[in-house]
């Protein structure tokens, strides 16, 4: 062993046992967090790893900076090969893979180094180009969010650099390991020319360039955003933003639980995973750029609550586990929003995440639309800490804006968030002819279906129509159904998503109750959100249902040529279809309201707006939105009605209740005259009379 | 039958109407139960001779009048005392308020002073030969119930409205009586009246309410409900709340589930569709008039009048038959 | 400051109602119960005056049968002390027996103020919180919209038909509380946690024989059906017809 050996050792060593030493200590503040199991499931996170990882499926979402992304991280990995046969020749100067490999296989090694090394310059490139010249929006971080930046970015290219001219000064110094295949470095080396004095000197030192850069940049990692290059394909591995379970099913709560708080108001109040999202968010922005909420000028911004999250943990950490370590308290990470950061011990333990950092108007800002979920392309989960943070602010301390306050009692008296009189919830149906579940029961029938038809459906009169005509169109198609009158109420959802979990798992514990003493099994439904509550959040309780959206159900009415449809009328429509939140980006169903629209239209054209499908734009009505005023901003509804009119269609279709509300009211605001009708209205507009 | 004791509400030293109701209801009482007396107590800073002659016109045979300076104001415990020790002398079978905010206030005070059973707000009352039988509206008027009082003596106060005021014209003798505890020496004591009507009537309190909703088109077209509600005098403006969202009103005037809830004796809404947001709102007010273009709009479903039409030309010519008929009357 | 508050519980407001078998009572199956809410304003109200003024006490009571405790828990996690029941066999239309048991129970117990709902929605009397004060003797404001205590002394405003009233009083008082005087708090969950380990004290309320009793009840007539009376200007007259005639209201 040389000095030269002995030296890299030492160096190697130092900087590999700091870089442990921070690992250990980021996750030392993880373990502040709630517990939560997240190792259920193995083979759906491996293979959202493989897919949203490895296989970079959500970075493609931009196609802009998306191949430049993946660019980086695919040489990345392929690069990492070569990093390691550099750190082995640290120890056996002549070590080479060559060695060890079969020749082709080390000849496409080899030619493989080069070509992603000249990639990844090649989007360095890009990237600086994009920060430095065209400043997107989204990227719009603060000082230390550029600095930080920039500082990677001349790493990675560092990296690249040294790596070429030391194989370049090699190949000069006449080793016979830079083949052809090591084309870039062999076209380095002719640029150097063959008149360079001593190049194996030079190789030597660009050989330990590349190493001391690559402890530094390995050591830097921690302290930086990019610590998401260590973490993000194991955050990937421990989300449930893509699965397994249903998407957006919110956790349960156990109100009986005997804890000093209910929700969270601080990081050791959120699990663990969500501090996993912390150390992982690149600050990328694709999702404030998708939030509805701050596309209209609300002050939530989702990527604030992350970053928000880990400044947090950053600064409560250290102090709660009783870091000594905190001479290296990661000052780098930055901030965003008002909020600067606490400077002395006192002050860190007199904040908290809420208030100090993430404001309640932001909170209640949010429609749950996940579409910051759904861009997020390291699966990270805004919207949990959103909801964890709402909880608290209902349960723990009461405080939620005043408006909402006649809904969660009407909730509670009228099992409505409206205060309607239970007595009139089934009048829609009167001279109808529609049994209800007690009343079947009574003939002794047992139908087959229970329609669910929801708070909207039951009281808003513009719904009731949307309900008379899916009931109408059920029983065109002779199907043996019942609805629960005057025994359904509200599930709860809405109370859920205001925080209201108490309150939810009230209403819903005594819904399983009426659905399991009538042995429903299943349940259509025309609003999105009983859908998902029923269907998604119920089994959590116990209540197990095949529940069906209406869009699906109607469609497999009409697949199988149930519904007795009048033929053609000669009429050309232009229809543009709204994508419920609920339905699409919750439960993935674009394709059957489309699907029903044409088979039962005998002529449209379905045109699609500016976002669509999973980049659909909210209405504005998620989240308990719908009981709130909204007060800052332009309205949620008028900008999405905005985008449809802009399609030039002559009719919007939606296929939930709520946004019918949100999309009738945007088009009266454009004053425009074009109708809003429900998929169901649409079909039974066709149906023979 | 015995007396009826009927306390002749005043403000200032005028009479107000409820006085005259309780009057003619306990005339009515009387006379259907074999006669006997109405007594009417008014308690005034002075001049209660003069209040006679208006009390025996509606059916009073014997006035009543109690004098002190400190009558100027509610004096709440002394009129109670007065009351009472008048009522405790003997020959009545009732005490009869007016369920006004002074009889409201006075009636269980009595009561519990004569230890006598009490029925506020009674539309309807029956005398039987050991038991006095009233109507009291209950649960907000969705249910009436029908009370029996047990006693010889009992106290009733009538709901504003429900008995008419008419003439049964006689001289009333006038007996004149001291105060039965210094009105001076109250422990509440009225600091301070405030008149209110001229400025802004609250939505909560308004008898009436207008409200306008984006059917209106434009802020500028408010106008027509501010002139409508000034028609009707006692009216409070409100307005949905696609309309304070526009910036159009205030968000204080909201009314329905995210603002207001209210319930007037008349509501009318101008160019309202009736979204469950705003019906949430004001669904239980007593009388509902809609006027909207759309005759499909939901708001008509729970309206007891409806006129299809033009806001712009309906809502003026409402305004002027109101003001006419505000000024026959 | 020492407050009690004296509550009610009634059904929703919202609910639709039937009479019961009897015809003497309504048909409480399917109608949601709460703390009634002139009471829920006053609860409020106490907890607001006890909050400004330091430390105090408040507790509610309430006079009826066991279905009450829920009504005092309730008050109980909106920030109530703790809570008396005055049992009784059934809700009692003789306002002035219920004003007679409360007295008995207040009169030792050394309150500043004693508030109630200015009404309840199930028998609309007014009647119990007024008789209280003067079975006790003591001051007494009735449907105050707005309260204010300082040094011992209460501040109240009255809307009256078309005027306000402010007025002075001096402590111990009993207040009766109108609406729009404060919005109730909405417990929190910690609230309805901690509410079940607060004390609720049973006793037998004084009521006597009730001299009040209910022979009837019966539902008004149906509310004519809404009507379309009529297009544009010209259904002006029949609407003030109307408004004048039928609905009484001009
Ligand atoms: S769920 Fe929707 S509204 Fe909420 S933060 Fe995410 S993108 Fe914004
Ligand atoms: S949370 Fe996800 S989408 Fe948002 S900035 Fe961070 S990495 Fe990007």
């Amino acid at each position: 062993m040389t000095t030269s050996n002995v030296v890299f050792l030492l160096i190697v060593t130092a900087g590999a046992g700091f870089f442990a030493l921070n690992v250990q200590r980021l996750v030392r503040y993880l373990r502040i967090g709630l517990a939560e199991n997240r190792t259920n499931e193995p083979g759906v996170r491996v293979k959202n790893v493989l897919s949203i990882g490895i296989a970079q499926s959500k970075i493609f979402r931009d196609h802009i900076a998306g191949p430049m992304h993946a660019a980086i991280f695919w040489g990345f990995i392929v690069l990492t090969a070569g990093t390691v046969e550099i750190l082995i020749q640290g120890v056996f100067s002549d070590f080479s893979y060559d060695a060890i490999l079969p020749e082709p296989v080390y000849r496409f090694y080899a030619f493989s180094q080069d070509g992603f090394a000249l990639l990844v310059l090649g989007a360095i490139g890009f990237a600086l180009y994009r920060r430095l010249v065209l400043h997107p929006r989204r990227l719009e971080g603060d000082k230390l969010e550029h600095t930080d930046a920039l500082i990677i970015l001349s790493l990675i290219g560092g990296l690249m650099l040294t790596l070429l001219l030391t194989n370049a000064y090699a190949y000069l110094a006449g080793s016979t390991l830079v083949g052809p295949e090591k084309f870039a470095s062999r076209l380095t080396a002719q640029m150097l020319g063959r008149s360079v004095t001593s190049p194996g000197y030079w190789a030597g030192v660009f050989w330990w360039g590349h190493v001391v850069i690559l402890l530094i940049f390995l050591n830097y990692l921690p302290y930086s955003k990019h610590l998401h290059v260590i973490t993000s394909l194991i955050n990937v591995f421990f989300s449930n933003t893509s699965g397994p379970g249903q998407k957006g099913v919110m956790r349960p709560m156990d109100l009986e639980a005997d804890v000093e708080q209910f929700g969270a108001s601080d990081v050791d109040h959120l699990t663990w995973k969500n501090l996993l999202d912390g150390y992982s968010c690149t600050e990328c922005g694709r999702c404030t750029a998708a939030c509805p909420a701050n596309i209209t000028g609300k002050p939530l911004s989702p990527r604030k609550i992350v970053i928000n999250t880990r400044q947090r943990l950053m600064e409560k950490a250290p102090l709660a586990t009783g870091d000594r370590m905190e001479f290296i308290h990661p000052r780098l990470v930055h901030g965003e929003g008002g909020a600067t950061g606490a400077e002395t011990a006192s002050q860190v333990l007199g904040e908290r995440l809420l208030d100090n950092y993430i404001t309640e108007e932001e909170l209640w800002a949010c429609t749950s639309c996940r579409a910051c979920v759904q861009e997020c392309p390291v699966s990270i989960d805004q919207l949990d800490i959103i909801n964890q943070m709402r909880r608290y602010l209902v349960l723990s301390e009461s405080r939620f804006p005043e408006e909402i306050q006649p809904a969660f009692e009407s909730l509670e008296r009228n099992g409505s968030p409206w205060a309607f009189s239970p007595a009139d919830r089934g009048r829609w149906a009167e001279g109808m002819d529609i049994p209800t579940m007690a009343e079947a029961m009574e003939r002794g029938q047992r139908p087959d279906i229970l329609f669910w038809v929801g708070c909207m459906g039951s009281f808003d009169d513009r719904a009731k129509k949307i309900t008379v005509a899916f009931a109408r169109i059920l029983k065109a198609c002779g199907i043996n159904f019942a609805i629960l009158g005057q025994e359904e109420h509200c599930h709860g959802d809405p109370a859920r998503r205001m925080g209201n979990e108490y309150l939810y798992q009230m209403l819903a514990k005594d819904t399983i109750g009426t659905l399991d003493r009538y042995d429903v099994k299943t349940i259509v439904t025309s609003c999105p959100h009983c859908f998902h509550q029923i269907g998604n959040e119920f089994p959590d309780f116990g209540g197990n249902y095949e529940v069906i959206h209406h869009s699906t159900f109607i469609e497999r009415l009409l697949e199988q040529n149930l519904v007795p449809l009048q033929g053609e009328d000669g009429k050309r429509l232009t229809v543009a279809y709204h994508d419920s939140c609920y339905l699409g980006r919750y439960n993935d169903i674009y394709d059957a309201p489309r699907a029903t629209l044409k088979r039962a239209l005998p002529v449209v054209d379905i045109v699609e707006p500016k976002r669509s499908r999973d980049r659909g734009l909210c209405c504005g009505a998620g989240g308990g939105r719908m009981w709130m005023e909204e007060r800052q901003g332009k309205r949620i509804n008028v900008e999405r009605t905005e985008e449809l009119l802009a399609t030039g269609a002559d009719t919007i279709a939606v296929a939930c209740p709520f946004c019918m509300t949100m999309i009738s009211d945007g088009v009266k605001a454009a004053e425009s005259d074009v109708p809003v009708l429900d998929i169901a209205e649409v079909v039974a507009g066709q149906l023979v009379s | 039958m015995p007396n009826i004791l009927v306390f002749a509400e005043t403000r200032g030293s005028a009479l107000r109407k409820v006085a005259f109701e309780a009057i003619s209801a306990a005339r009515a009482l009387v006379d259907a139960n074999g006669g006997g007396q109405v007594h009417a107590l008014c308690a005034v800073p002075s001049g209660g001779a003069a209040l006679a002659g208006q009390l025996g016109q509606h059916g009073a045979d014997v006035v009543v009048t109690v004098e002190h300076p400190g009558f100027a104001n509610f004096a709440r415990e002394a009129v109670a005392a007065t009351l009472a020790a008048r009522a405790q002398g003997g020959g009545y079978r009732a005490v009869l308020l007016g369920f006004s905010a002074q009889g409201r206030d006075l009636a269980p005070r009595v009561a519990a002073k004569l230890d006598a059973p009490i029925a506020t707000d009674v539309t309807e009352i029956r005398i039987a030969v050991d038991a006095v039988v009233v109507k009291h509206p209950v649960y907000a008027n969705k249910v009436i119930a029908t009370l029996q009082l047990d006693g010889p003596l009992v106290v009733l106060s009538t709901r504003p409205g429900s008995f008419a005021a008419v003439e049964a014209p006689r001289t009333a003798t006038v007996e004149s009586a001291a105060p039965a505890s210094d009105p001076s020496g109250e422990k509440v004591v009225v600091k301070e009246m405030q008149e209110g009507g001229k400025g802004k009537i609250d939505l909560g309190e308004a008898p009436v309410i207008v409200a306008g909703g984006r059917g209106l088109k434009a802020p500028e077209n408010f106008k027509l409900v501010e002139d409508l509600a000034a028609a009707f005098g006692n009216a409070a403006v409100g307005a949905t709340r696609a309309v304070t969202d526009e910036g159009w009103r205030p968000h204080s005037d909201q009314i329905g589930q995210t603002g207001r809830q209210v319930s007037p004796q008349l509501y009318v809404a101008v160019g309202i569709s009736g979204a469950i947001q705003h019906l949430a709102g004001m669904r239980s007010s007593k009388t509902i008039v809609a006027i909207n273009k759309d005759k499909e709009a939901p708001i008509f479903k729970v309206a007891d009048y409806g006129i299809v039409g033009d806001v712009m030309e309906v809502v003026p010519a409402l305004t002027q038959a109101v003001r006419e008929a505000k000024a026959h009357s | 400051m020492k407050i009690a508050v004296c509550l009610k519980r009634t059904p929703d407001s919202e609910s639709r109602f039937r009479i019961a078998a009897n015809g003497a009572a309504i048909d409480e199956t399917g109608l949601k119960f709460d703390i009634d809410d002139f009471a829920s304003y006053a609860v409020e109200v106490a907890l607001q005056i006890n909050e400004k003024q330091g430390p105090g006490e408040t507790v509610a009571f309430a006079v009826g049968p066991d279905s009450v405790q829920e009504t005092l828990r309730k008050a109980m996690s909106m920030g109530v002390d703790r809570a008396i029941q005055l049992k009784t066999d059934a809700t009692t239309y003789d306002g002035l027996a219920i004003a007679k048991a409360l007295a008995a129970e207040l009169k030792a117990g050394g309150f500043d103020l004693i508030l109630f709902g200015k009404h309840a929605f199930d028998t609309s009397g007014g009647v119990a919180g007024t008789a209280t004060a003067e079975l006790l003797g003591v001051a007494c404001v009735t449907a105050a919209s707005k309260l204010e205590i300082a040094n011992g002394k209460g501040t109240a405003r009255r809307e009256l038909e078309g005027v306000a009233e402010i007025d002075e009083f001096s402590l111990p008082a009993v207040v009766t509380i109108d609406e729009g005087i404060a919005r109730p708090r909405y417990p929190s969950l910690k609230g309805i946690m901690a509410a079940k380990k607060k004390p609720l004290e049973t006793k037998p309320a004084q009521l006597g024989q009730p001299r009040v009793t209910v022979k009837k009840m019966e539902l008004p007539p149906d509310r004519p059906p809404g009507r379309i009376i009529g297009d544009g200007v010209a259904a002006v007259p029949e609407l003030v017809r109307l408004l004048r005639t039928e609905a009484k209201v001009l």
